[in-house]
């Protein structure tokens, strides 16, 4: 065997080698004088080096600002409380106006025409800045603040809801003044029946390619043929009573003036509703998590026009489900068949 | 505990030293550090963490570096002047004070491929997450290594003999 070279001695020193290397390296050095030298030498240079580097870490802390540092050092974890308090608040707006789209084209009209996203996004991305800007999301969130009384219910729950999911503190002054009773069931008993009838919808020959996690619906992507899916989105039934009013006042509310919702009785539930818009947005400055969240709503609205969707009540479970995707309605029926059939398959076995 | 959370509480220190290490500036390091955990927030997925935070950390002080160096440069000679006004410290402070210039004297001299490789090491890298992270290829760690830690002993050495020297001229 060769002499070894000090990068192979390194390695072997390092743990780095494969055991069969390791034991040529180790046989060799009992027999080589002179490569059991450079062992030697290579281990005062790996102990001289760590002294050395240790040396750096009393490093000063000169070159920055000191407030600014001392300041940091709690930051990360509220960067990451902020995220989760952001992801929260968009998931929850995001689907339960998809939700109350549903309820609304299931009593009137088997057609979806996913009019409402684009006022989800605006919720979303709206931006905090100013005094006639920051009034304008209050206007947006709850558009129903100025219009009636079941519709500001539903954004002080929806305020509140987000709160108790994110587990964090961020928001809670602003609601003082909303509705206390509904939110503190309301979300746990939501997440159960989401997590049941996950396992229930599961289908067996239409292949799932995602179940995007969502409270407020339940959604399913199948692939019907390579490149070629459809959702399902399945609302749960509890947000009936407090959903179908707001989205049945929707449109006209979307044109209203922004004065009139400032100026509604219920303006402390308004600011409850604003106050987590701008937290959302404040935190999502800091994280850069806010894109995350709004970029897959603007791809919905553009897809939004190409789409077909059916819409029909589960005859078990009583909820709206609706069937979207890029294709006729026909064959829309046809997997709406399919679906029923592996959906009745799925109860079946899981509740003999 | 989030992912990023665990992340952060896994890492942190490591990354901090290192970047303390490569950077001579301990907020300067926290800074780097945090952002980099940023960073790791807007990934859906990262397969080898450690050789991913290691690299974003390297890179971003690049970047960092190099937008800010004049800055830098500037601030840091203020408070070098600022340094050398202030009375002088006791013996051991100022032992120690020396040994840490010479220390990054010493490193500073060094490739920045060799001086990036020894400090991820000495946080636990192993052969493996250093070629990642620094896009080398794994056989030739060993060698960037062994290289790294003779020339950092080396001229560390040769700063020290100097020092001494310059100590007995002056006492003679």
């Amino acid at each position: 065997m060769q002499h070894l070279d000090e990068g192979t001695i390194h390695s072997w020193l390092d743990g780095a080698l494969s055991a069969d290397e390791a034991v040529r390296v180790e046989v060799h050095v009992k027999e080589c004088p002179q490569c059991a030298a450079a062992v030697a030498e290579a281990r005062g240079f790996i102990a001289g080096s760590s002294r050395i580097l240790t040396a750096l870490d009393n490093a000063p802390r000169g070159v920055m600002p000191a407030a600014v540092a001392r300041k940091r050092v709690d930051s990360i974890v509220w960067r990451v409380a902020a995220t989760v308090l952001v992801v929260a608040a968009g998931t929850l707006v995001v689907v339960r106006n998809r939700g109350a789209d549903e309820q609304l084209m299931s009593a009137k009209t088997e057609r979806v025409t996913l009019s409402s996203q684009p006022s989800a996004a605006t919720e979303q991305q709206a931006p905090p800045a100013g005094g006639p800007a920051s009034t304008s999301t209050a206007g947006t969130s709850p558009k129903a603040a100025g219009g009636g009384a079941p519709a500001i219910a539903r954004s002080g729950v929806s305020a509140q809801r987000t709160t108790a999911l994110a587990g964090q503190p961020a928001g809670v002054s602003g609601l003082a003044g909303a509705p206390t009773s509904q939110a503190p069931t309301f979300a746990p008993s939501r997440v159960a029946a989401v997590a049941a009838m996950d396992a229930a919808a599961e289908p067996e020959r239409l292949k799932v390619v995602g179940s995007p996690q969502g409270i407020g619906a339940n959604v399913t992507l199948y692939e019907v043929a390579p490149g070629d899916t459809v959702t399902l989105t399945e609302s749960i039934p509890i947000s009936l009573n407090s959903i179908v009013v707001r989205g049945a006042i929707r449109a006209p509310m979307a044109q209203q003036s922004v004065g009139k919702s400032a100026a509604a009785p219920s303006k402390g539930r308004a600011d409850a509703a604003t106050t987590v818009a701008q937290d959302s947005q404040r935190a999502g400055g800091i994280s850069l998590a806010a894109p995350a969240v709004s970029a897959p709503i603007a791809s919905q609205v553009e897809m939004a026009n190409q789409l077909n969707a059916i819409t029909w009540t589960d005859p078990i479970t009583r909820t709206t489900l609706t069937l979207s995707g890029r294709m006729s309605e026909a064959r829309l029926q046809e997997l709406r068949i399919r679906i029923d059939r592996e959906r009745a398959a799925a109860a079946a076995k899981k509740n003999p | 505990m989030t992912d990023v959370e665990r992340l952060f509480r896994t890492y942190n220190a490591a990354l901090v030293r290192y970047l303390t290490r490569r950077l001579g500036d301990r907020d300067w390091a926290e800074e780097v550090a945090q952002e980099t955990f940023v960073r790791a927030l807007r990934q859906t997925s990262i397969q080898n963490e450690r050789a991913w935070l290691f690299a974003v950390a390297t890179n971003l002080v690049r970047d960092e570096a190099r937008k800010d160096m004049r800055r830098r440069k500037h601030l840091a000679l203020l408070a070098e002047q600022e340094r050398e006004e202030v009375v002088e410290p006791e013996e051991t402070t100022l032992e120690r004070a020396q040994e840490a210039a010479m220390a990054r004297k010493a490193v500073d001299a060094l490739a920045e491929r060799d001086r990036l490789a020894l400090l991820m090491r000495e946080e636990g890298l192993d052969y493996n997450e250093i070629a990642e992270a620094l896009q080398l290829s794994p056989g030739s760690v060993g060698t960037t290594l062994s290289r790294a830690r003779r020339r950092l002993v080396e001229s560390y050495e040769a700063l020290q003999k100097n020092r001494e020297e310059r100590e007995k001229n002056a006492a003679s």
